[in-house]
């Protein structure tokens, strides 16, 4: 099987060539993917930061979407005499200066994370593939005008940005987000630009076109297929700097209002009492902690997988 | 050799590892310090204009009183606070209602060779304030005689109870040099043109101010040679500078105060300068979903201020009743409302409003959000949707003026705390019909309340200006705009080898501290 394999920006560009290895039977075809297969999973099996990261991973979106049914107290429900109370059987993670549960708190805080990182990261992806490939395809004054913009906003610090919006709009979960997206939407883009100025000259998308595909038909069925993979890696190891992103804004006060709970104001509240009740910090910080490292290592080892290049000690 | 690299993977196992142990609750043991002639202060922001006509206030107004002469000051007299002749003057008498006559002490020197202190320069100093930012404080004065070089008059154009007190001992009256200031070209920003009294100023954006011994000051020595004021915007920072013995003395926050109240750490003090700050929730009258009177009356009663107290004051202030804050002529111990849920629950079906929902605006710290989110689990519990808007000062404080854009149309609910003088009169002049739009956001307008306005200045009699000022405080409590919250005070840990003065206000006064 010949083998058409391109160096992307992050260098993780696998192509996908199968379509002209006509001398190749199908069986062997499906076989030999199969074996592949094998030997990914293999490899993650044996990859123990991938399998922590998995862990952790799931452990995050369990305790997230299952948070209502977990949280042994209302997230908002307030109980001033038992403010600043420590851990106990009662409230495992203390309670904060309104008396509300931490734990609840933390649980919902999660959801908060869960959207922001799902929410954000697929739509800055799906953007970000799509102007990507246009500015990779099409002709070349839009490509320039395209990277002129994503340089412009990827020159912005996402902090002060935020606060520059704050200003405009005033906090809110949906300010978070926009800033979210617009922020990550250059990354994506650029990824997937470069990666389609590699295909574009390649044998199969030449004699794709040459046989009369549209642009749209060869950028969905051709491109897209050999792009996306890198940048859903790209991805995976970005949710964690959306997680901080939302978790910094929300500490700063620039992100959800109140009563939403979400890491960043538990951060925040706790940072006010630290002296008083150390826990606030604690409780709050160890999920944002546990969940950077969790989408790190996964994403850390599924590039390993993908891209046997980019192997140890990078 | 063994080499040693650093890998991606290697970094983030090392920074979880170290984040970890940094979890670790750790409490530093206090160490209080004072070295030698210098003690070290906090200030929250950089001093950016010292004029005291077009100052912002607080810092500066402490900057003012190391550099500047002041015919009167501050004292305590037992749980109130009344005023005193300064080094500056070896007379300050009120002749009548509406002559005060001073004499100035002999050897004032302006620094930068601008000669003596002279009664001219009182002249111009208070004169060219009826032109400033802060000509309000001076609407009483009418002229100043100067009948020597060290002696005048000061002549008001009504009798005006309060003029030493709230004008003379505060900011506003410090004294200028007339030639420096014709020199600087009439106004100053970051350096005065001269200066009279204990210390010299020199400032470091961003860093330090500065106050080292004047060499040309021929008055008492103060107690510190030297005072550096850190600009520390956090005030966690600044307690926690303190604790570890990089402070003298700091303002400190309601949550510190109640565990250092709890809990001194050896060492330390607390010294309170007052409780002269009025906090409450104010309503726009005039707002669509507020115009009945009936809706704001069910606030009122929806509010339970005695768990905002405790919750988000850790029970370190005083309940306010109104604007009059304790100690002064005219407080008041009761509300015209009471906490009451299910008479707010009533006033709204009566009003026929179902669904409501509010936004209440505040500044975003730590105690105005705790408040908030209680205020919002009060009106929930009454059908009251509240949606929290925190803004930083800038927008805060232009928001319900009319001269700074257009969001006082949209203003609904806001927090608000105004800072005041040691007389009722300074509190009650932002809600007459006049400051409509301009500090009385809340934009009710009422003859009676005007009225008696004038009539609190004019008047002399303590217990006829009580009865003025408690009824004012009744019609405000009619308009059902106010849902009254607390006195908080301002509070400051310092060494126990300092002892703190402090002006009622919250200004320190370096110049008098005092080791021991």
């Amino acid at each position: 099987m010949s083998e058409n394999r391109s160096e992307s920006e992050t260098g993780i560009l696998a192509v996908d060539v199968s379509g002209l290895s006509d001398h190749v039977t199908d069986a062997e075809t499906r076989e030999s993917a199969a074996r592949e297969r094998r030997e990914k999973l293999r490899m993650f099996l044996t990859n123990w930061q991938g399998l922590t990261g998995l862990i952790l991973v799931a452990v995050f979106f369990a305790s997230a979407i299952f948070a209502p049914w977990l949280a042994p107290y209302d997230p908002n429900a307030l109980d001033v005499p038992a403010r600043l109370s420590g851990p106990t059987l009662d409230h495992l993670a203390g309670t904060d200066q309104l008396g509300r549960d931490t734990l609840s708190r933390i649980l919902f805080g999660g959801r908060v994370a869960l959207k922001i990182a799902a929410i954000g990261v697929s739509v800055a992806l799906t953007v970000g593939l799509i102007l990507g490939m246009i500015a990779g395809f099409g002709p070349r004054w839009l490509d320039s005008l395209l990277l002129l913009v994503f340089d412009t906003v990827r020159s912005f610090p996402t902090i002060v940005l935020a606060l520059a919006t704050v200003a405009l709009t005033g906090p809110s979960l949906a300010v978070v987000l926009a800033i979210v997206i617009i922020t990550s939407i250059p990354q994506y883009a650029r990824v997937a630009r470069t990666a389609t100025l590699t295909l574009r000259n390649t044998d199969f998308i030449l004699a794709e076109r040459s046989l009369g595909a549209s642009m749209t038909r060869t950028l969905l069925h051709h491109v897209m297929p050999n792009v996306v993979g890198p940048l859903l890696i790209l991805a995976a190891m970005d949710v964690p700097v959306v997680v901080t992103v939302e978790a910094g804004l929300s500490f700063l006060g620039l992100g959800v209002t109140p009563p939403t709970a979400s890491w960043g104001t538990i951060l925040n509240e706790g940072y006010l009492v630290i002296r008083d009740a150390p826990w606030m910090v604690i409780a709050g910080g160890i999920p944002l902690i546990l969940t950077t490292l969790g989408f790190t290592f996964l994403g850390e080892a599924l590039r390993d997988i993908f891209d046997p290049r980019m192997g140890k000690g990078r | 050799m063994k080499q040693t690299e650093t890998t991606r993977r290697g970094f983030l196992g090392t920074t979880a590892a170290l984040g970890a142990v940094g979890l670790i609750p750790s409490w530093t043991t206090a160490v209080f310090a004072q070295t030698g002639g210098t003690l070290r202060l906090r200030i929250g922001r950089d001093n950016n204009v010292l004029d005291p006509g077009f100052m912002t206030g607080n810092s500066e107004i402490e900057a003012q009183k190391q550099c500047l002469p002041f015919l009167a000051q501050y004292t305590r007299d037992g749980e109130t606070f009344t005023w005193e002749p300064t080094y500056f003057v070896t007379k300050l008498e009120q002749r009548d209602a509406t002559h005060i006559d001073f004499e100035l002490a002999e050897g004032l020197q302006w620094s930068n060779g601008y000669g003596p202190v002279t009664a001219s320069d009182v002249k111009y100093s208070y004169e060219r304030m009826k032109e400033t930012d802060w000509s309000g404080y001076f609407d009483a004065l009418d002229h100043v005689e100067a009948t020597s070089e060290r002696t005048g008059t000061i002549v008001l154009n009504k009798p005006f109870a309060p003029f030493i007190m709230i004008t003379l001992c505060h900011g506003p009256g410090a004294v200028l040099s007339e030639k420096a200031m014709a020199d600087a070209g009439g106004k100053f920003t970051t350096k005065f043109p001269a200066v009279c009294g204990p210390y010299t100023y020199e400032a470091t954006p961003g860093q330090r101010a500065v106050f080292s011994a004047n060499p040309d000051w021929n008055g008492p020595k103060p107690a510190f040679e030297r005072v550096e004021c850190n600009v520390i915007t956090e005030i966690k920072a600044a307690e926690l500078a303190f604790e570890a013995g990089e402070l003298g003395c700091t303002r400190v926050g309601a949550d510190t105060l109640a565990r250092y109240t709890k809990d001194m750490p050896d060492g330390a003090g607390i010294a309170v300068a007052g409780e002269l700050q009025y906090m409450w929730m104010g309503m726009n009258t005039q707002h669509p979903k507020l115009q009945d009177i009936r809706v704001r009356q069910a606030i009122q009663h929806a509010v339970d201020v005695d768990t905002i107290l405790q919750g988000a004051y850790s029970g370190t202030t005083a309940k306010s009743y109104g604007i009059i804050c304790p100690g002064l002529i005219g407080q008041r111990d009761s509300a015209g409302y009471s906490y009451d849920p299910e008479k707010a629950r009533a006033l709204l079906a009566e009003a026929g409003v179902s669904g409501l929902e509010l936004t209440l605006r505040t500044l975003n710290n730590q105690e105005r959000m705790l408040t908030a989110q209680i205020i919002q689990a009060n009106l929930a519990a009454v059908g009251i949707t509240l949606n929290v808007l925190p803004l930083d000062s800038g927008p805060f404080w232009e928001m319900g003026q009319e001269s700074k854009g257009e969001t006082w149309k949209e203003l609904e609910l806001w927090l608000m705390r105004f800072g005041t003088t040691p007389d009722p009169y300074e509190a009650s002049q932002w809600f007459t019909s006049n400051q409509v739009g301009v500090w009385n956001w809340e934009r009710w307008t009422d003859e009676e309340f005007d009225r008696l306005y004038e009539e609190g200045i004019n008047e002399t009699d303590p217990q006829a200006r009580h009865d003025i000022y408690v009824r004012m405080q009744e019609i405000m409590d009619n308009t059902g705009a106010y849902v009254w919250i607390n006195h908080e005070p301002e509070a400051f840990v310092h060494s126990s080898g300092v002892t703190v003065n402090a002006a009622p206000s919250g200004e320190l006064n370096y110049r008098r501290f005092a080791k021991g």
